[in-house]
């Protein structure tokens, strides 16, 4: 496979799906912050 | 009019937008536009886009709505000023215009899933045959009206009970549907080369701006970004609920099913275009066939036949495919129709009777689409055209309203789990409008390359039949506008 080829896959993949589950973690966080504190 | 029913949950609301966001455009137009523009080469400018496009204004849509509580014209109205409801009119004319042929392509796709389903699909010898005979017949409007009645119930039962209740079932399905098939795709023999193509980057392909402009156009169509159907959702928001953070998470899972789907469409092209003795694989997911319908209904239910030599297990993943399809469509159809039932409880009408109302416009302004392959291909262009202008319309109220006071006060105002920066505040003043300048400019200049009589309004896919649309409802709007406004923002004070 060329070079060029697994850089796309890394770059587009890592922000894309990276993105994607750092944003889900974020979201489970607060939640479970806000569920400790009462708040929700 | 007071707030009566909110999403239960952030993840009841998550899944809703989600279901909005997730279509048809992730699934058959995606992995066409990637064939197109050179693969790799296009997924670049397609990241970068949904960080200057999809993020900035799915945030907006959410904010708009959350703030007002109010449907489109009532939320431009609040906005932007009373002088402005007619923008908000023509963003729900733009989405009622997709919806009158969306519910015709959804209706496409269940018809497929129950043929896959009774396995008569997959004993089909000319699928180009099935699909004309399919298309002249009387069966898309008898589709259609079963699409319409599914979705009338849906948003008839409200919010919790309704859209939340089925999204909760259908976006889920979708999904594991979704990485079954993937999961299938990527283990073919062969599969690797597709994958290869998806992510190679052509270096002189990737300089052309049409590249550029068509992954502009690809985020704006299957992200949901602009069209006012996120904004009529967050209207039922909960007041402590963040903007934001579940925007950003929505337009990256919307992406991260396109590259689903893509790899899974490449992967299985590439892998059984080879036993089909038919080495061209790139040619057959990028052609169009009549309405962009070449790839999905044409050549991939060929594809499923040669999966194995089983028509039974053909026929599974044939059917989980259209079903998945469906599933995609119906959330995306759901949202359309609970905009214009929402525009008409904001009116002072009762749910009961908007319903009622939407469907029976629905069906009747779909028909034609149903019936003439020519008509909704003209409709699809005019109104998708029209969608980058919903957008600058949406820009536009923020900047009225004030940019720095939008995003303070609104955007990290009560609920916000994470604050967003200036950063935004460039992005909505420049950069959003320059988008929409460069590529409503780009494909009206184009359409007048390829139609030497690109003012008139009676022919197809130019120009003139767009701005001829446009101008006739933008006029009406702004006659009404003073009593659009009065209607949806003064009564509903």
């Amino acid at each position: 496979m060329r070079i060029e080829t697994i850089i796309t896959a890394v770059i587009v993949l890592s922000i894309v799906w990276g993105g994607l589950i750092y944003f889900i973690r974020r979201a489970l966080f607060y939640e479970r912050q806000k569920s400790l504190n009462g708040k929700d | 009019m007071k707030q009566q029913e909110f999403f239960s949950t952030r993840w009841a609301l998550i899944i809703s937008v989600l279901g909005i966001a997730v279509g048809t455009g992730n699934i058959w137009r995606f992995s066409r536009v990637v064939a197109q523009n050179g693969g790799g080469s296009f997924l670049i400018p397609w990241v970068i886009f949904l960080l200057l496009w999809s993020v900035p204004l799915i945030i907006a849509e959410f904010a708009i709505g959350k703030y007002s509580r109010l449907g489109p014209i009532g939320a431009m109205g609040k906005i932007a000023g009373k002088n402005f409801s007619w923008m908000g009119a023509f963003i729900v004319m733009v989405a009622t215009g997709i919806m009158f042929y969306y519910s015709v392509v959804t209706g496409w796709c269940l018809r497929y899933f129950l043929s896959a389903a009774s396995g008569n699909l997959m004993q089909v010898d000319n699928h180009l045959d099935y699909w004309n005979q399919f298309a002249s017949g009387y069966l898309p409007m008898v589709f259609h009206l079963i699409a319409i009645g599914i979705v009338s119930f849906v948003v008839f039962r409200g919010i919790t009970n309704g859209i939340e209740k089925f999204s909760k079932v259908l976006v889920p399905t979708l999904l594991i549907i979704l990485f079954g098939l993937f999961v299938r795709a990527i283990t073919l023999p062969g599969a690797i080369e597709g994958i290869k193509y998806f992510f190679t980057p052509d270096l002189n392909i990737i300089l052309d701006y049409k590249v550029w402009l068509n992954a502009l156009t690809q985020n704006a169509w299957d992200t949901g970004a602009g069209w006012g159907l996120i904004m009529t959702y967050a209207i039922y928001m909960r007041h402590k609920e963040d903007i934001s953070l579940n925007a950003s998470l929505i337009a990256f899972g919307n992406n991260s099913i396109s590259l689903v789907a893509g790899i899974t469409i490449f992967s299985t092209v590439f892998a059984l275009s080879t036993v089909d003795g038919n080495s061209n694989a790139l040619q057959q997911i990028s052609q169009s066939g009549p309405a962009n319908t070449g790839l999905t209904f044409i050549y991939l239910p060929k594809l499923f036949g040669q999966l194995s030599e089983s028509v039974f297990i053909n026929s599974i993943f044939a059917s989980a495919f259209f079903l998945a399809l469906f599933f995609a469509a119906l959330t995306s159809l759901i949202s359309m129709f609970e905009l214009g039932t929402r525009t008409l409880i904001d009116f002072g009408v009762g749910r009961r009777k908007a319903i009622l109302f939407v469907s029976v416009i629905a069906f009747l302004f779909g028909l034609p689409s149903a019936i003439n392959m020519d008509f909704l291909i003209n409709q699809d262009w005019v109104w998708g055209v029209g969608l980058l202008l919903s957008g600058a319309f949406i820009a536009f109220a923020i900047i009225k309203f004030g940019v720095n006071r939008f995003r303070n006060e609104v955007i990290n105002g009560i609920g916000s789990d994470v604050k967003i920066g200036k950063w935004y505040n460039i992005v909505i003043k420049y950069l959003v409008p320059v988008q929409v300048i460069a590529l409503v400019s780009w494909w009206l200049v184009s359409s007048v390359s390829w139609d030497p009589e690109w003012w008139n309004p009676f022919h197809t896919e130019n120009a003139g039949t767009a701005l001829f649309q446009w101008l006739i409802v933008i006029t009406a709007f702004l006659i009404f506008n003073k009593r659009m406004y009065h209607k949806t923002v003064e009564n509903n004070k």
